[in-house]
């Protein structure tokens, strides 16, 4: 039998369709249909007159973590450019980008927990996440999509107190992931849930291409901030979780859950260690162009953003506008796993295995 | 339960949102404002505007009028006709606000502009009415006319100019053409026949 | 680790130098240009071989070059083993743009392909599923060529600007 899950379906997370062809309860096989999100933001980019005029359109692939969207492709414009960006401007950049990495594993988490039946622990998860939004808002002015990251600098300075209110919430996340930990990581019907669930192999992920926590969750130590170091990164300590099946196999949906959890330390280690060495005065715009048009040539500039590798590959032909900008999203990627690691399990699983890979379907359809 | 009977002791946490507001911080993005009296027409708002919400027409004005400075001091020499900026194509990024040289383009901490009709997300900024639009316009278009009418007058007795000084030119050639051509025919038998 | 020079020469010591090329401009990665046909072989050379293992395709993307009347696949390849990574390039005129799949060799092609051929209009042989992918089956045209007019109609509902 073939059943329709979605295109609106709570566990989705979007609009996605799963064609799912059933033997009884167990899923014989899985047809992600996509698009429905479709924005068409690669013509949007080969069409606007200014690099600078693309930074508000990568905000909206993926919404849930806008910062590390709009990191990559400035990182990827920079590198055309060869420009040098402030010490200060990477340090706040790197803050933002942890916070958002934060503020988008409170989401996954809190809705994957959703998703299984566990309606407290979303709540703890959305309260934190208000409190990094703040910070956003007050850092930019926007709560979701900031377009805060210039082509060489940032849009303005962050606001006076945006030390201190960093500082005050480190200090409150730590105390919360415990009691997360508490709740769902060790919370048995949870476990029950998601161990051998879903399991993804280290040779089928890397065959297939996955990247983030669903790599990592498979076991492989593999974090672009630390093999591949972009912006700052070289200059902090943190360690890389893996999936260690602890639960269940390697590579399980509790696995691609704990990553997630324990990266949110390692943000907290970066952002503590920013906030020491962070420089207190400095222009944040001085390095800003008035021009930007870079020579001809064309890159691949990848950044770690919480759901993976994402990829902007970017051509230019001397022009002011891009000649072609392709967004390589990790969503889309893992989205295209789906059928590898969903055959043989039951359905009521599917909605497991869709939320421990986390998808946000603005970056898969884009 | 220990926790649960602490939160009835704590305060407040709910806003009551219509009588209580939650208050924007400094910077907040909402509704774009325009100080039509510090705008200079510059036009440099809606050429950053990713989505090209801001409309701007502008008239130049004429010589006879003075239209005074903005409040940073910069001369202001257009009439805005038009300054239309469509809040339901906006998508608050701000990129508008920075390039302002005059700091009249702003984000104001108003949230509550939801309508039933999308033609009421059209807001206009322009100060002037139909009236002094069109006065404006004509003006303006006489005075280009004036000026292109001037312009020609110019061209003319430039050209007329030109023309005599060629002539002259031509005639001091032709002179010397004809000593030259003097002195070149009996160097030429082949003409005098035909 | 390698760098795109030893890459290259390695590659050109195993196939020659006919096929291949190594490509550079002013700023940004230097690519190897391939022809499309040996495209699968270099591939899966690539791959397997115990210096270069590049086990994950990390992007595929079609490009389209009006001026020359050519499509473009780029693929940027990643070896978490030894890290590094190259960029592969292959160009096929316009009227005749087919490349064989690499698909069977690193399976994330499947989408990324299906996403080019939807977007640019490159045809991948051998692909087990070439369908559109983010837009539906009976759009007309390729939206990512430079050339493309955006029909006026799709079943009756007019698409707007």
């Amino acid at each position: 039998m073939t059943i329709n899950m979605g295109p609106q379906h709570p566990s989705t997370h979007g609009v996605l369709r799963l064609e799912l062809d059933l033997d009884g309860e167990v899923i014989k096989n899985t047809r992600p249909n996509i698009g429905y999100l479709h924005r068409c933001f690669e013509k949007y980019a080969e069409k606007m007159d200014d690099y600078s005029k693309v930074v508000p359109y990568t905000d909206r692939m993926d919404y849930v973590s806008a910062m590390n969207q709009e990191h990559g492709y400035v990182i990827a414009v920079e590198r055309m450019l060869e420009l040098e960006v402030p010490e200060r401007v990477e340090y706040i950049r790197v803050i933002l980008a942890e916070l958002q990495r934060i503020a988008s594993h409170l989401l996954g988490i809190g809705t994957f927990g959703l998703d299984l039946g566990a309606f407290t622990p979303f709540l703890y998860c959305f309260t934190e996440r208000e409190k990094i939004l703040d910070i956003f808002e007050r850092t930019s002015g926007a709560r979701l999509l900031y377009n805060y990251f210039a082509i060489g600098g940032l849009i303005k300075d962050v606001h006076p107190d945006f030390k201190k209110d960093t500082a005050e919430f480190t200090k409150t996340l730590r105390p919360v992931i415990k009691e997360l930990n508490d709740l769902l990581s060790t919370n048995q019907i949870f476990i029950k849930r998601t161990a051998n669930i879903g399991v993804l192999p280290e040779k089928v992920a890397l065959n297939y291409g996955a990247s983030g926590p669903v790599l990592r969750g498979s076991g492989v130590e593999w974090d672009l901030r630390k093999n591949d170091p972009y912006s700052i990164y070289d200059r902090f300590e943190f360690d890389i979780p893996t999936g260690m099946g602890e639960v269940g196999t390697i590579g399980d949906c509790w696995d691609r859950y704990i990553v997630r959890v324990r990266e949110m330390e390692q943000s907290l280690r970066i952002i503590e260690q920013a906030l020491d060495s962070m420089p207190d005065e400095g222009d944040v715009t001085e390095a800003v162009p008035k021009r930007i048009r870079p020579k001809e040539g064309e890159l691949y500039a990848r950044t770690e953003t919480p759901r993976g590798e994402l990829g902007y590959y970017i051509i230019s032909d001397k022009s002011a506008s891009p000649y072609r900008v392709k967004a390589r999203a990790p969503s889309f990627v893992h989205l295209g796993l789906l059928p590898a690691i969903s055959k043989g399990a039951l359905i009521a699983d599917m909605v497991a295995i869709v939320g421990s890979i986390d998808i946000v379907l603005g970056e898969v359809d884009r | 339960m220990g926790v649960t009977i602490r939160h009835f002791f704590g305060p407040s946490v709910t806003l009551q949102y219509p009588k209580e507001r939650m208050e924007l911080p400094k910077g907040a993005r909402a509704k774009l404002y325009v100080n039509i009296d510090d705008c200079i027409g510059c036009n440099l708002c809606a050429r950053a505007c990713p989505v090209n919400c801001i409309d701007i027409e502008t008239v130049k004005a004429t010589d006879d009028v003075d239209l005074g400075k903005t409040s940073t001091g910069n001369p202001k020499r257009f009439w805005l006709t038009r300054f239309n900026i469509d809040m339901a194509k906006c998508m608050y990024c701000d990129m508008c606000v920075h390039p302002c040289p005059t700091n009249c383009i702003y984000m104001v901490p108003e949230y509550e502009y939801s309508d039933v009709d999308r033609s009421n997300l059209v807001f206009h900024f322009s100060n002037l009415t139909p009236d002094m639009v069109a006065e404006v316009k004509e003006k303006a278009e006489e005075e280009a006319e004036q000026k292109k009418r001037e312009r020609e007058e110019m061209k003319r007795k430039k050209a007329e100019a030109r023309k005599k000084k060629e002539e002259e030119k031509k005639k001091q050639a032709s002179t010397k053409k004809n000593d030259k051509s003097d002195d070149d025919k009996p160097s030429t038998p082949g003409k005098k026949d035909s | 680790m390698k760098t795109p020079e030893e890459i290259f020469e390695h590659l050109t010591s195993q196939f020659g130098e006919d096929e291949l090329s190594f490509e550079s401009r002013d700023i940004g990665q230097p690519w190897i240009a391939v022809q499309a046909s040996k495209i699968r072989e270099v591939s899966k050379f690539l791959r397997d071989e115990p210096d270069l293992l590049f086990n994950t395709l990390m992007c595929l993307s079609g490009v389209h070059y009006p001026k020359e009347e050519e499509l473009g696949v780029a693929y940027h390849l990643n070896s978490t083993r030894h890290n590094h990574s190259i960029a592969l390039k292959v160009r096929v005129p316009e009227n005749e743009p087919n490349v064989p799949s690499v698909e069977s060799i690193w399976k994330t092609a499947n989408w990324h392909e299906r996403e080019a051929w939807d977007m640019t209009g490159v045809v991948f042989d051998d692909h087990p599923n070439h369908k559109r992918i983010l837009l539906p089956e009976d759009w007309e045209g390729h939206p990512l060529r430079k050339d493309y007019v955006q029909q006026e109609f799709y079943q009756g509902i007019p698409t707007g600007e």
